[in-house]
């Protein structure tokens, strides 16, 4: 079943990394807000609803959209919060205009690093039932899901070492003053400091609008809603086999059913994935029926997912480039969105009609959606 | 059946960016023993504790203007219970609307006895004019301040 | 009127208690899914998507604990999202699940959540940190005393006496006495209240919610689900939130938009959802309603909030006369309320679910007679985010 109603993306403001600290954190959010209503072309009066996605734990307040409310201009408006997964404000936002009840929707999301240690909050999303006295922090997550596929993957790891370096290239050439990654730094076997980019303060912000406000305000660089699709692993590690990705595959089916996909290379112009570690970009290659796990070493060294290549994927640098770790998956979309809009800047695909996003979030990626965005509505 | 339980404490540390006007702020109180407001570019509101934006207008605030000493109580409690991790009881705290200022400014009460709940009650009702006193020995922080009854 | 509208066909609710040391967090969001689903007539394979209903991790203990609630939901590989908005969760909760149902994407939805405070030794410290480290994170501030500085307001504009207050928790405990599902069902009397000792002044323990521990759930579908599968439903015909300013101070002082002896935006946020149910009265057209007041003197501005008086302070006057109780004109929190019962992740949900089990007639000891129309509220934040459904039958 599709939306009754296909929403766009009018405006977007994408600030992967906010290096200076002059700017608390709720100035912060509403630079961010402001940006993306600038990008829109319109003023907070012309939106009707709002969705925020952070994390309590990184935010260090209990309840992080009270006082975020204000920044973002929800005093007396309609706003809620997805504290699961920054990709889930989009989804809910996006839900919300295709009721029929929103014309727009103002959706944000921000990451800071103003915790002592990332880690040490990151572990207290573990059960303390069986697992909180393990240092199961996200890294050990994505090192536990890499080892996996090393084990069931012949040439994972030289594909995962060719996908790094291949987005880490992208970064280089999308930023003008790109990361200087260090040589050395938090390892978990078998990752590298190769394959995981160090945690940063980031936020970002997407407008979307119903076709109506689209026509009315004569609005030209848009990116329409093709489809979506979302899905959870359990919540035990120990529940899942880490060298699949079945809520991928299940978040990916409900995207290409209602967005009519059948040939995902020919359909798509580029996609932007989350490469938590390159390994989460090969899963995502496999999920997205790019890239079969056979095929995986073979298609990371011969260029067609590299810039210039048949599909480029993570034009942007990814997340091994910049990792504003709770807003990554929103990020991706956002990246997405500027490309079919024409708006991505140094690293914009040429005649970017269609493409995927796909957002994941969680201890190995445990939460999954893949967004499809296109030049053209649907008739 | 032997139920059985585990402790698990939160302890994480923060360091958060106050940005330019929660600093200014505070340095002000610091070094002046002085609160001041920001004014709101639509309203002309000032806006107490100061914020770089007004999130009714979401505009920029365009200047600092000085407030108090002198303010009415807005409103107040006294509390009795023992909290972990918050101060031994009773004490009083709430919201004083400073002279110059459109809105209130939280603080706690001090030199009231607060043996009786409804003696107390009663010297600190809404409308009861109060004077902020500031410590001897500033660090710039919300607790070198405090609102004694005035005369 | 076309087919579009949502309904509900499935509640759960746990006998919520203090404290439940033979169940672990999951086990209690399975214990309010399983009568729900069951009331719904259906398995897990027929619900499309999860809306996961939690607020402050730190209650729970556990960051983004509502991945623990994954199975317990049957949402493995499904669509699945966690809502927070404070006190307001539960409600928000079902109204994003709402979302999910009028966007056409879904036809079956289920909205799930439990919570443990009582676990938690020191609510008021977690709730401490819901304020802003700039400025008002080293003041003693709680949910407690907010709501008393609240009161100390209400009672300079409108007069209300500690008396007043204590009408409230008498009512809400008679009428939690007739509820199985209340975590406090002892019956009270205005002294009783009155020589419990004070919190925070006014506010004293029997004016006070409990800290609950419980789960609950509820079930939604597509009008067209439900007439093809021949389902009994309640239907929900207005939502909506608003939010007011983070900043207690501004709700004081000179004009304030929104007054904190008030709850300006929850009257903004029945304002959205009478407008989309049609209400234009609703003093006259609402039969019941579940206001989320968890402190007793909260409850006399939900219901001039809610419109349901000329003015506000009127509530103060015809709550004495008996209006709002069982047997009265207006029952406002039949079931007890959130003074009675207050799971956070779910006690706005659990006011939802009271109010359909109303208008479907099922609400057992603590039924208003011949309730047809009735309204729900949620609180969350400072005061300051509140979510609001209409629910008919």
């Amino acid at each position: 079943m599709g939306l009754r109603i296909q929403p766009a993306v009018i405006g977007c403001a994408l600030r992967p990394v906010i290096a200076a600290r002059d700017r608390s954190l709720e100035e912060m959010i509403y630079d961010t807000a402001q940006q993306a209503l600038r990008d829109a072309g319109i003023t907070i009066d012309d939106i009707d609803g709002i969705v925020v996605a952070s994390n309590d734990q990184f935010d260090g307040r209990s309840i992080s959209v009270m006082m975020a409310s204000g920044p973002v201009g929800g005093v007396d408006r309609d706003i809620m919060s997805t504290p699961s997964a920054s990709e889930h404000a989009f989804i809910m936002g996006a839900l919300r205009v295709a009721s029929g009840q929103f014309r727009t929707q103002l959706v944000v999301s921000w990451s800071p690093t103003e915790v002592s240690s990332m880690a040490d909050a990151q572990r207290l999303g573990t059960d303390p039932y069986f697992h909180r006295g393990l240092p199961l922090d996200e890294l050990s997550a994505h090192a536990l899901q890499a080892s996996a596929l090393e084990h069931a993957v012949p040439g994972a790891r030289q594909a995962a070492e060719a996908v790094a370096a291949k987005n880490r290239e992208h970064g280089r050439l999308a930023w003008p003053d790109p990361p200087l990654h260090p040589a050395a730094g938090p390892l978990r076997w078998p990752l590298t400091p190769a394959m995981t980019a160090a945690p940063v303060s980031g936020a970002v912000a997407l407008v979307l609008a119903c076709p109506e406000f689209v026509a009315e305000g004569g609005l030209r660089d848009v990116a329409w809603l093709r489809g979506m699709g979302w899905a959870t692993e359990p919540g035990f590690l120990g529940d899942r086999d880490l060298s699949t990705a079945p809520a991928l595959a299940a978040a990916v089916r409900q995207a290409y059913e209602t967005a009519g996909i059948s040939n995902p290379a020919a359909d798509f112009d580029l996609a932007e994935v989350t490469d938590a570690t390159p390994y989460t970009e090969l899963l995502a290659w496999e999920a997205l029926g790019l890239c079969p796990r056979e095929a995986w070493l073979a298609d990371s060294i011969d260029g067609r997912f590299a810039r210039g290549g048949r599909v480029p994927v993570n034009l942007s640098g990814g997340v091994l480039t910049w990792n504003p770790v709770f807003c990554t998956g929103l990020m991706r979309i956002g990246e997405l969105a500027n490309q079919i809009r024409g708006k991505a800047g140094a690293h914009q695909q040429a005649n970017a009609r269609c493409g995927v996003a796909h957002a994941g979030s969680g201890f190995a990626l445990q939460y999954q959606a893949a967004v499809i965005l296109s030049r053209e509505p649907r008739q | 059946m032997e139920l059985l339980e585990r402790q698990e404490v939160w302890n994480i540390t923060y360091h958060h960016a106050l940005g330019e006007t929660a600093s200014e702020f505070y340095t002000r109180i610091r070094d002046e023993g002085a609160i001041y407001g920001r004014r709101s570019a639509g309203s002309g509101r000032v806006l107490v504790p100061p914020r770089s934006f007004s999130d009714e207008t979401l505009l920029p605030t365009t200047e600092w203007v000085k407030v108090g000493p002198g303010g009415q109580i807005e409103a107040f409690t006294i509390v009795y219970e023992r909290f972990n991790n918050l101060p031994d009881p009773p004490y009083a705290f709430g919201y004083v609307l400073l002279d110059g200022a459109d809105t209130a400014l939280g603080g706690y009460f001090k030199g009231i006895d607060l043996t009786d709940p409804q003696a107390a009650a009663d010297k600190l009702k809404v409308g009861t004019r109060v004077t902020t006193t500031f410590a001897a020995d500033r660090k710039g922080e919300m607790l070198d301040f405090w609102f004694e009854l005035t005369q | 009127m076309s087919s579009d509208r949502v309904g509900i066909i499935g509640i759960g609710q746990s006998e919520f208690r203090s404290r439940r040391d033979d169940a672990s967090y999951p086990e209690l969001v399975r214990e309010a899914v399983a009568p729900a689903m069951s009331d719904a007539g259906l398995d897990f394979d027929a619900v499309q998507a999860v809306v996961y209903s939690l607020s402050p991790d730190a209650m729970v203990g556990i960051g983004n604990a509502e991945r623990l609630g994954v199975d317990a939901v049957g949402g493995r590989n499904k669509p699945f999202l966690r809502i927070n908005n404070g006190g307001a969760t539960g409600i928000s909760s079902v109204i994003a699940a709402y979302y999910h149902v009028a966007s056409g994407m879904f036809d079956v939805v289920l909205t799930a959540g439990a919570d443990k405070v009582g676990e938690c030794g020191d609510s008021q410290t977690v709730l401490n940190k819901i304020w802003d480290p700039s400025y008002e994170r080293p003041l003693p501030l709680g949910t407690i005393n907010m709501l008393a500085m609240s009161a100390v307001r209400y009672m300079n504009f409108y007069g209300m006496t500690e008396e007043d207050m204590a009408r409230v928790t008498v009512k809400n405990r008679r009428h939690a006495s007739l509820n199985p599902k209340a975590h406090l069902r002892k019956p009270v009397t205005i002294d009783d209240v009155m020589a419990s000792r004070t919190i925070s002044w006014p506010i004293k323990l029997l004016d006070c919610c409990p800290q609950s521990t419980g789960g609950a759930a509820m079930v939604l579908a597509s009008e067209r689900f439900i007439r093809d599968n021949h389902l009994d439903a309640v239907w929900i015909t207005g939502v909506g939130h608003a939010a007011e300013t983070y900043w207690m101070g501004d709700r004081m002082g000179n004009n304030p938009t929104a007054e904190h002896a008030g709850a300006h935006a929850l009257r903004r946020s029945f304002e959205r959802s009478y407008r989309m149910a049609g209400i234009t009265d609703p003093e006259r057209q609402v039969h019941v309603a579940e206001l989320y007041a968890p402190f007793s003197n909260t409850e006399f501005h939900c219901i001039d909030a809610a419109r349901l008086v000329a003015k506000p302070g009127d509530s103060i006057a015809r709550l004495r006369d008996g209006e709002f109780e069982l047997g009265g004109r207006l029952p406002v929190n039949p079931s007890g309320g959130t003074l009675c019962t207050n799971a956070i992740a779910v006690t706005a949900m659990a006011r939802v679910a009271e109010v359909a089990l109303q208008v479907w007639g099922r609400a057992g000891a603590h039924q208003a007679q011949g309730a047809r129309l009735g309204i729900a509220s949620g609180n969350g934040g400072d005061h300051q985010i509140f979510g609001t459904v209409v629910i008919e039958a």
